[in-house]
């Protein structure tokens, strides 16, 4: 290899290949031979430490060189073409809607929004992925996830303080008795260590995990997912940060070792049997609170310039990137080590976790250190900012990295993706109709992608800092889904008199992306914001993230799901004035069984999204709450089943998905707000996976009470099934309970918009549903909720 | 003038702020000390009124819950003493009660060792969910005076079976109504139910609970609309330490 | 030295019966176990230091005891597993009871590491072998041995 390095530039193709794979660094040849060009010119050759640099810094995981490439989408007979597909669709979205609260948007760690009345607080949001270490290390890879999202909410600005996790999981059914490959985990163990992680990392930092969901389908059995999102609170004016020349490079927090050794390569290359062990690692939580700590001190006294976190690539990402414009000269040997035996070239793109990296001037170093030190948090001096524009870095004498900023951050070769329409063969015939409603709605309440999440919630401890004040386990006992969670991040304010707050929801989608990919992605932000809305959220004023998990780019199918759910995003951001301010994006979720199939996943895309809310104390939940009060469907039901949780239960022989409305649901949704707003609601829940039914089983057993329900006079396309009703989820829908001392005021409210009166909550616990003179199920709510209650861990 | 409150922290000491957030709340005026300004006597605890050991994962419960907290307290053990000898109110909640238990301070006793232990939950791993507690209204305990016979507040931990090994503590315990708080519904297998202790003079109390977060009604998880907008059962808790101190 | 850490039996029922239901996944069937604690801590202690720090740091003195050398369990026909993070592996318990020592007998050892031992009666060691490493171990991290009792 050494023979190989000292002849870089002169090597063919072959060979060239060879090195990248012998090294791990993932670069396709295009990529090497752009190295070589660039060598060629500076007439010289390469050390390791460069080509490892570049590696890093040109890897999909730092440049999103997929989404963010060139792309040609076949179309039947058209051909659309994208320059960079990214900027076309989702950043343009957010363009377009211009939005004044946005502060930072696509440029930082994480996107920020104004928060509060105060005009002192910005929100910033961020969601990632930590898919592949998953797969190999759950419970070390969960926890490196949560570890690194959070390092993004500290590394955004000047620093912003956590005040939520997320976390939304895939995986294979657990049940399952498909054979697998050797070297892979059973989902049942992936999820059991999975959600150990994120408790153990998330408990011991001390912020609350606290919103998420669950979802099982065979296509995450060899590539399960792991979302992980973060939330903090930020001064206005910290959301600025600039290197001065002369700063000095100051990592603080965990140290240096072997055991973070090509995280960002291996996040791009499909998982074999020799993934190495040093890229995988376990989370240290206590190093990362004291950084923490320090960190939210260090930022109010002013004592540094600019921070970042140190992810994928490590010093070599991290330092590159603050040093983009001033030049960087690091001294290696001044790094703190977990492990002597390391070689310098390891130590700068060592991905080792809990580091953060700051800007400091001279002048305040002492002030910065007393407080490392009353911390206990270890750091060290790495070296200083110049402001030459060179990146150089050395080990004692030894040169490990002599390049120009420009060179690394300047023009990544790219090439043209292929993408092209996924053939789907689509039936609107009528569904057949099942033997008995009743029983399909107990099945369906049982279904995992139905049933309760408790036995993962209840791990996590959701609450702490106290200002999850919509959980998202609610009602009469505590175990109702909730829709959206609502954070009042007292423990950032410090203002126990300001009731402003917000709230956190996800739309999520894949069985429907799996039939139409530009739908899902419409729905799957209706979903988000349709849950913000059932908490009683600004939804005028939701910011969303974007996280998309796809199969190999390589597929053009698999590209051509991407571009047209990259227009869905852009054309619902658009509809419902939702932009987005952050995204990330994962490729190659794919890996082959035991017998060499091929098993990609799914197109999935995680929406997140958020919204402030003005009086967290008005906020409301999902469970009846009264005897007498009047229950309004709001909303159209519409015809298909495609996508839904009962096509995965039994065949209907309808996979259409009715596509959404988004002008017609945005009118309902600002009346609806404005109902809740005035206090006319007492309990509001979206239809979503298992459908009508499913909402209304959840708010009668979450509140212990039954309800007569007619659906006569229910708004319906026409020749809608009981079967659709009850069970299609079509979007765009949800259930009111409303007071009954309010409900003129209500309707007068909601005047000439679908929302129909469909009966009323009762305290006999029993729901009862019909439809044109016929009872479609009449069931004992405590049967249901027995259903629903499964342990799924 | 305000009573001083020290909130005692050290690394991964979670609920430090929303515990100074509650005493800042009912009068008091809170501070956060690090337990490494007091060991460098930066700070002292007896120059407070009244002392808080929040809830958290201090130094990661690594060996066992609040183990290595107590094992960095033992330095200051006559400062501690003196303050509790002296009638000061200290309260430990979760990890805080956990430090207590390992420092000995509670179950009260002569030698100051440790007689109890807040074990791994009967589950096996952490639980967060809302209890239903009764007060012991015949209790000393000058934290919970005023408190109805039974209350809902959320537990968080996976170390909070409460043991205690000597049955002749135990009775003692019991006998003198120094169980202040017992579950409903026994999340974690503690003996008796025992949800919280406090000392002989009521001034000292330990609880799994957290007061801190069902402080306002805004944070029930049932929210009922007619009250969301009042303080709740665990302000109780704060304001009559504040009350006592006077 | 290693420093094994057990729960009295009357304390130990739940944690064995999670263990023994997690075998049962894996396909071993198994009536009884016991699970104890290890900590490597490399340093040149004595032998009363040592014991200082079993007893009065890291075992809870009303639910636990330890021993100095591997203990007995009263089963019979036993295979002990140990299993450990590779060293490698970044352990963060065995960092924190490093710095924990310090505190108790104000020097650091070198190092210390923080692993599990799992007691197990069961006919065939190759059955052992693969539950273990079904739900115990993930090679990628962890080391491991399996020896007669």
């Amino acid at each position: 290899m050494t023979d190989n390095l000292s002849n870089f530039t002169s090597l063919p193709e072959k060979q060239l290949v060879e090195l990248d794979s012998l090294c791990g660094w993932s670069l396709s040849l295009l990529e090497l031979q752009e190295a070589q060009r660039q060598f060629s010119k500076m007439g010289r050759q390469p050390t390791r430490g460069e080509l490892e640099t570049i590696a890093q810094t040109w890897s999909e995981h730092c440049k999103h060189k997929t989404f963010s490439g060139p792309v040609a989408f076949r179309d039947g007979g058209k051909t659309k073409k994208y320059k960079n597909l990214f900027k076309e669709t989702i950043v343009k979205a957010t363009r377009t809607l211009n939005r004044k609260w946005c502060l930072s948007v696509f440029t930082d760690n994480a996107g920020i929004v104004e928060f509060g009345k105060s005009g002192k607080w910005g929100l910033a949001f961020k969601a990632e992925t930590h898919n592949h270490p998953c797969a190999v290390e759950p419970y070390g890879g969960a926890e490196t996830g949560v570890g690194g999202v959070i390092r993004d909410i500290l590394g955004v600005g000047l620093g912003a303080k956590p005040v939520l996790n997320t976390d939304s999981f895939c995986f294979g059914y657990l049940d399952g008795k498909k054979k697998l490959p050797k070297n892979s985990h059973s989902p049942e163990r992936i999820m059991r260590s999975v959600v150990e992680g994120v408790r153990d990392y998330g408990n011991r930092i001390g912020i609350p995990t606290a919103s998420g969901g669950l979802y099982f389908d065979d296509g995450y059995l060899l590539n399960p997912l792991v979302y992980v999102g973060c939330a903090g609170l930020i001064p206005v004016d910290k959301i600025e940060k600039k290197v001065v020349p002369g700063d000095l490079i100051v990592s603080i927090g965990g140290r240096t070792g072997r055991d973070g050794i090509h995280g960002a390569t291996f996040s791009s290359a499909n998982i074999d049997e020799e993934t190495t062990a040093s890229a995988v690692q376990i989370g240290h939580a206590v190093n990362e609170k004291k950084t923490l700590d320090v960190l939210m001190r260090a930022r109010d006294l002013g004592l540094y310039n600019a921070v970042t976190d140190c992810g994928a690539g490590g010093f070599s990402s991290a330092i590159g990137e603050l040093g983009s414009e001033t030049g960087a000269h690091v001294k290696l040997e001044n790094a703190l080590l977990k492990d002597t035996r390391i070689e310098p070239w390891e130590i700068w793109v060592s991905e080792s976790q809990e580091r953060m990296i700051l800007a400091v001037p001279k002048a305040k170093m002492k002030k910065l250190e007393a407080i490392l030190k009353a911390e206990s948090c270890e750091y060290c001096v790495m070296g200083a900012f110049p402001g030459d524009g060179r990146l150089l870095v050395a080990h004692g004498d030894e040169s490990v990295v002599d390049l120009p900023m420009s060179f690394l951050h300047g023009g990544v070769p790219n090439f043209e993706k292929q993408a092209t329409r996924r053939k789907v063969k689509i039936s609107s015939a009528a569904p057949a109709r099942p033997a008995s409603y009743g029983q399909v709605l107990k099945e369906m309440l049982a279904h995992p992608n139905v049933c309760s999440r408790h036995s993962v919630i209840t791990q996590y401890d959701h609450e702490v800092q106290g200002g999850t004040v919509i959980k998202p386990l609610q009602g009469k006992y505590g175990d109702g889904p909730g829709d959206a969670t609502v954070i009042w991040p007292q423990a950032a304010t410090l203002d126990q008199h300001d009731f402003s707050g917000f709230a956190v929801s996800h739309g999520f989608n894949p069985a429907a992306g799996k039939i139409a990919p530009y739908q899902m992605a419409l729905h799957s932000v209706d979903e988000a914001v349709r849950n913000l809305l059932c908490v009683g959220a600004e939804i005028s004023r939701t910011a969303i993230l974007d996280n998309f998990c796809a199969a190999s780019p390589r597929d053009p199918e698999v590209m051509g799901d991407l571009v047209l759910a990259a227009e869905g995003c852009h054309d619902a951001a658009v509809g419902y004035g939702a932009p987005f301010i952050s995204g990330k994006d994962s490729f190659y979720n794919q890996a082959k069984d035991a017998d060499g199939k091929e098993y990609p996943i799914p197109m999935s895309l995680l929406i997140s999204a958020t919204a402030p809310v003005e009086d967290i104390r008005k906020a409301i939940t999902m469970n009846f709450k009264e005897a007498g009060n009047p229950v309004y469907l709001a909303g159209t039901s519409r015809r298909g089943m495609g996508g839904s949780v009962y096509n995965d239960m039994a065949a209907s022989g309808n996979n259409f998905i009715s596509p959404l409305d988004i002008k017609a649901a945005v009118k309902l949704y600002s009346a609806i707000l404005k109902a809740i707003k005035s206090g006319c609601v007492a309990a509001a829940h979206d239809a979503s996976q298992g459908g009508l039914a499913v909402t209304l089983s959840e708010m009668a057993f979450s509140g212990g009470f039954g309800a007569e329900i007619d659906l006569t006079w229910a708004a319906r396309e026409k020749g809608l099934s009981p079967l659709e009703l009850l069970f299609g989820e079509s979007p765009a829908r949800l259930v009111l309970e409303v007071l009954k001392d309010k409900e003129t005021e209500f309707l007068k409210l909601i005047k000439g918009l679908p929302v129909c009166e469909v009966g009323y909550v009762k305290e006999e616990p029993s729901l009862c549903v019909l439809d044109g003179g016929e009872r479609l199920f009449w069931e004992d709510i405590n049967a249901l909720k027995n259903c629903w209650k499964r342990e799924l861990i | 003038m305000k009573p001083k409150a020290i909130i005692l922290r050290g690394t991964a000491t979670n609920c430090d702020i929303e515990t100074f957030n509650s005493f800042k709340y009912v009068g008091a005026e809170p501070e956060l000390v690090h337990i490494n300004q007091l060991l460098a006597g930066e700070r002292k605890v007896l120059d407070y009124d009244i002392m808080a050991f929040p809830g958290g994962f201090s130094y990661g419960d690594d060996i066992s819950a609040g183990k290595i907290y107590a094992v960095k307290m033992a330095k200051l053990s006559a400062d501690f003493k003196a303050f509790i000898k002296g009638k000061r109110p200290v309260i430990g909640i979760c990890n805080g009660f956990q430090i207590l238990v390992k420092t000995g301070f509670l179950p009260e006793n002569k030698a100051n060792a440790q007689v109890s232990t807040l074990y791994t939950n009967d589950c096996g791993h952490f639980l967060a969910k809302w209890v239903k507690v009764r007060i012991n209204r015949d209790s000393p305990c000058i934290f919970t005076k005023g408190l109805p016979e039974e209350i809902e507040l959320p537990i968080a931990h996976g170390e909070g079976k409460f043991i205690v090994e000597d049955k002749k503590i135990m009775d003692s315990i019991i006998s003198r109504d120094l169980h202040v708080m017992t579950y409903r519904s026994n999340p974690n297998g503690s003996m008796l139910d025992i949800a919280g202790i406090t000392n002989a003079a009521g001034t000292c109390f330990g609880l799994m609970p957290h007061p801190e977060r069902n402080f306002f009604a805004w944070q029930n998880p049932d929210r009922p609309a007619a009250a969301r907008e009042a303080e709740a059962a665990g302000w109780q808790f704060f304001k009559n330490a504040v009350d006592y101190v006077g | 030295m290693i420093i094994e850490i057990w729960t009295k039996e009357k304390y130990a029922k739940n944690e064995e019966r999670g263990f023994i239901g997690r075998l049962a996944h894996a396909g071993l069937k198994v009536k009884t176990a016991r699970l104890s604690r290890l900590y490597r801590v490399d340093a040149d202690f004595s032998r009363a230091e040592f014991d200082k720090l079993a007893s009065k740091l890291l075992t809870d003195s009303i639910t636990e005891h330890y021993s100095l050398t591997p203990g007995k369990n009263g089963l019979k026909n036993a295979y002990r597993v140990e299993v450990w993070l590779k060293d490698s592996v970044t352990d963060v318990v065995g960092e924190s009871v490093k710095g924990a020592i310090a505190d108790v007998l104000g020097k650091e050892p070198k190092t210390v590491r923080f692993g599990h031992a799992y007691y197990v009666p069961c006919g065939s060691e190759l059955k052992l072998k693969h539950a273990v490493s079904k739900i115990l171990v993930n090679e990628v991290v962890n080391k491991f041995s399996i020896k007669k009792h």
